[in-house]
C-alpha cells in the first residue's frame, strides 16, 4: 500500500516540471531576469526585451504547456519562421517612419553600405570555425542590426540556426546604447563629434510619395529575394505619407505594431530554452554577432572619416554608425555621443538618413548574398 | 556557386560588400534627383486631407 502511493506520487512527479528542471534552466531563468531588470531599470529597449525576458524564463520551466506544439508562444515562433511577422513588421514600421532625412540628403545613403562591414567580418569568421557558408551567411546577417531582415534571411539560408540568430539580432539591437559608445569614441576625435551638420532642406509631400513607390520598384526589379520586407516597408510608408489613409496609417503604427511586438518578442523568447541554446555553437553564434555589431559600427565611423577626406563641407562622424540599421536605436545612440559633446548639436534628424539607409543596406546585402547562394 | 570554403567566404564578402555599395549608390543617385519632382508642381495638404478617410 505504502509501496503503491509512493510510485503514484513519483508519476505525479513525473508529470511536474521540477523532475525535469536542471541547471541549465536556471542559468537561462537567470538571463530572462536580467533582460527584463535591464529593460526596467536601464530602459533598454523594453519593447523588446521585456517579451523576450519573460518568454525566455517561461520556456526554461519544464512542462510549461505555452511552449510546446499547441501552445500560444509556439504558434508566435511558427509565424516568424514562416515568415509571416516579419514583413509585417516592416509594414508596422513603415507607416511609423519618415523617410525625409535619407530623401533630404542622399550623400549620407552611402553609410547604409559601409556601416555593414561586420556582416562580411562574422559570415569569414563562422566559415572560420566551421559553419557551412549558408549558416554562415545567416550568422552574418545579424550584422545588418535589422531583426526581421535576420530572420529573413536566416530562415532562406539556416532555418535551424533561427533561435540564436534572432536571439542574438535582437538582443543586440536592444543593447546598442551599451555597444556602440565605446566604438564610435575609439574611432573619432572629440574635435570630430563636435562637427555640426548644416540644416536639411525640406522634403515636399510630392516627394514623399513618390519614395515608397519608387523604392518599391527599385527593391522587387532588383532584389526579388527581400522585396517582400522591403515592399511591405513602403506600403505602410505610403499610407502614412499619401494623407488620404489615416485610419489604416494609424492602425499600421500603433494597434497592428503592437500586437506584432508581442507575438515577435515571445515567439523568439521562447526559442531560448536551455536544452536548445546551451551549446556551444549558440555561444559562437553570440560571439560573431557581437564581431558583427562592433564591426559594422566601426566601419560606418571610419566610412564616414573617409568620406570627410573628399566632402568640402565636412561630416561627423558619428553619422556612421548610425548606418547600421536597428532604426531608430542607432540613430539615437550616435545623436547621444555627439550630444555629450555638445549639448545644442541636434544630430538625430540626420542620423536617420543613414539609419534608415542602413535598412536598404542590410536588404540589399542580403539579397545579393540569397542570389549569390542560390537561394530564392 | 560559391564554394564552402573561407575562400568561397571571401569571395562572398568582397562581391556582396562592393556590390551593396554600388547599389546603395545607386539609389543615392535616384533620391538626388527627387528635388526634380517639385517641378511637376506641389500638392495642396489640406485639400488632400479633406478626402481622406
Amino acid at each position: 500500500m505504502f509501496e503503491q502511493v509512493l510510485t503514484f506520487l513519483q508519476a505525479m512527479a513525473d508529470q511536474t516540471g521540477v523532475a525535469h528542471f536542471w541547471w541549465g534552466n536556471l542559468v537561462m531563468i537567470a538571463i530572462g531576469c536580467t533582460m527584463i531588470l535591464l529593460a526596467i531599470t536601464k530602459k533598454y529597449e523594453p519593447l523588446l526585451l521585456i517579451g523576450i525576458g519573460f518568454s525566455c524564463v517561461i520556456s526554461n520551466v519544464p512542462g510549461s504547456d505555452l511552449v510546446l506544439p499547441g501552445g500560444l508562444f509556439n504558434y508566435a515562433y511558427h509565424g516568424i519562421e514562416l515568415l509571416v511577422i516579419p514583413p509585417l513588421i516592416f509594414f508596422g514600421v513603415g507607416a511609423m517612419t519618415d523617410f525625409g532625412p535619407m530623401i533630404a540628403n542622399p550623400k549620407l545613403v552611402v553609410l547604409g553600405a559601409l556601416a555593414h562591414l561586420g556582416i562580411f567580418i562574422s559570415l569569414i569568421g563562422a566559415k572560420a570555425l566551421g559553419f557551412s557558408i549558408n549558416e554562415s551567411g545567416a550568422i552574418g546577417i545579424i550584422g545588418g542590426a535589422d531583426g526581421p531582415m535576420a530572420v529573413f534571411v536566416c530562415v532562406k539560408l539556416a532555418p535551424h540556426l533561427l533561435p540564436q540568430v534572432a536571439v542574438a539580432a535582437y538582443s543586440y539591437m536592444a543593447l546598442m546604447p551599451l555597444i556602440q559608445p565605446p566604438v564610435i569614441k575609439l574611432f573619432t576625435s572629440r574635435e570630430e563629434r563636435l562637427i555640426r551638420m548644416r540644416q536639411m532642406r525640406p522634403v515636399s509631400r510630392l516627394e514623399k510619395i513618390a519614395f515608397p513607390i519608387v523604392m518599391g520598384i527599385v527593391v522587387n526589379l532588383f532584389f526579388p529575394p527581400v522585396a517582400p520586407l522591403i515592399t511591405m516597408l513602403m506600403l505602410g510608408n505610403l499610407f502614412k505619407e499619401c494623407l488620404v489613409t489615416d485610419r489604416l496609417y494609424k492602425t499600421a503604427a500603433n494597434d497592428l505594431m503592437n500586437v506584432i511586438i508581442i507575438i515577435l518578442t515571445v515567439g523568439i523568447g521562447s526559442t531560448m530554452n536551455a536544452e536548445k541554446f546551451l551549446t556551444v555553437k549558440t555561444i559562437e553564434i553570440v560571439i560573431l554577432g557581437l564581431v558583427a555589431f562592433l564591426g559594422g559600427t566601426a566601419s560606418g565611423v571610419l566610412g564616414a572619416k573617409f568620406m570627410n577626406l573628399f566632402l568640402k563641407e565636412k561630416i561627423n562622424p558619428c553619422l556612421g554608425a548610425a548606418g547600421i540599421a536597428s532604426v531608430p536605436i542607432a540613430a539615437r545612440v550616435a545623436h547621444i555621443v555627439a550630444a555629450k559633446e555638445d549639448r545644442e548639436n541636434l544630430l538625430i534628424y540626420h542620423a536617420m538618413g543613414p539609419n534608415l539607409a542602413g535598412v536598404f543596406g542590410t536588404a540589399i546585402s542580403g539579397g545579393i548574398m540569397l542570389a549569390l547562394l542560390g537561394v530564392q | 556557386m560559391v564554394p564552402d570554403s573561407v575562400y568561397g567566404a571571401v569571395l562572398l564578402s568582397i562581391i556582396d560588400f562592393f556590390l551593396s555599395i554600388v547599389m546603395i549608390t545607386g539609389i543615392g543617385f535616384v533620391l538626388t534627383l527627387f528635388p526634380l519632382l517639385n517641378r511637376l508642381g506641389t500638392l495642396d495638404e489640406e485639400k488632400i486631407r479633406k478626402g481622406g478617410h
